[in-house]
């Protein structure tokens, strides 16, 4: 399922897990270094992705955490670095049991805070869908050879 | 996000910009003509897309004879990468993998469980 209020991105899948399971994977730093960055942290609510040899770090800020249905953080924070008082995005997973398994829904917003027009973003949300598929992993294959170069 | 990265996001935006960043890449450099042989597009409109990814800094240029040789160039490419990857274009992908891994995790429960 995929929708896009602009400014917002959500979606929504259905998991054959519990949601204490799919709860662990979203939130502890082990999982999410298997998902998203190369390495991850947590300690004390603010968290570290790390990607390459430090290539790319960013910081996160745990906002809440409900196990096993909420969990939300801030992050893409200016320069990466956690900033109480600055514009970030806010990603939110929300876990509903669904028959054996978890609904999980995700939402990220805070793009037009953030100074993207909202003709960029329906434009950035059209070249997903038509186009993203095959320049992000292009990119995704360069950044690791520039990473381990 | 600053006024450079949102024209970075912006020239990169586009899908026939994205495709002449793909043929540089593949081909090391290429020129307007040689980029126009390969793509739908006619050589000035190509001319006229290496001017945006040249003022952002995603090419850069050399003399070649009466042209201009581009190359993607490496550092600003690299910022792009981690600007695209702090947008939601990643997320189907991310959320892939949160499923796979919650699911393997789950059947080695109840395997452990059923034992």
């Amino acid at each position: 399922m995929k929708s896009m209020e602009l400014g917002t991105i959500e979606r929504e899948i259905h998991v054959d897990a519990s949601p204490e399971v799919v709860f662990d994977v979203v939130s502890r730093p082990e999982h999410i270094s298997e998902w998203w960055s190369d390495e991850a942290t947590l300690d004390d609510g603010i968290g570290e992705l790390v990607w390459g040899e430090r290539v790319d770090v960013q910081q996160f800020s745990v906002v809440t955490a409900e196990p096993p249905r909420l969990f939300a953080f801030r992050w893409a924070y200016p320069d990466g670095k956690f900033d109480a008082e600055a514009a970030a995005l806010l990603v939110t997973f929300e876990l509903t049991p669904s028959g054996t398994g978890t609904k999980l829904r995700m939402t990220e917003s805070g793009f037009r805070e953030m100074g993207w027009e909202a003709a960029k973003l329906e434009e950035m949300y059209n070249d997903h869908v038509t186009g993203w598929d095959h320049f992000v992993p292009r990119l995704g294959e360069y950044a690791g050879r520039l990473a381990s170069s | 996000m600053n006024t450079i990265d949102d024209e970075l996001w912006s020239a990169i935006g586009d899908p026939t910009r994205r495709r002449m960043l793909d043929l540089l890449l593949a081909e090391g450099a290429g020129t307007a003509t040689s980029l126009s042989a390969r793509l739908p597009v006619t050589r000035q409109a190509i001319a006229k897309h290496l001017g945006v990814l040249d003022r952002v800094g995603l090419v850069h240029s050399a003399a070649a004879g009466r042209e201009r040789r581009y190359q993607v160039d490496e550092a600003q490419l690299a910022r792009a990468v981690a600007q695209l990857a702090s947008v939601g274009s990643a997320w189907d992908a991310r959320l892939q993998r949160i499923k796979r891994i919650a699911e393997a995790i789950q059947r080695a429960n109840d395997e452990r469980q059923s034992n």
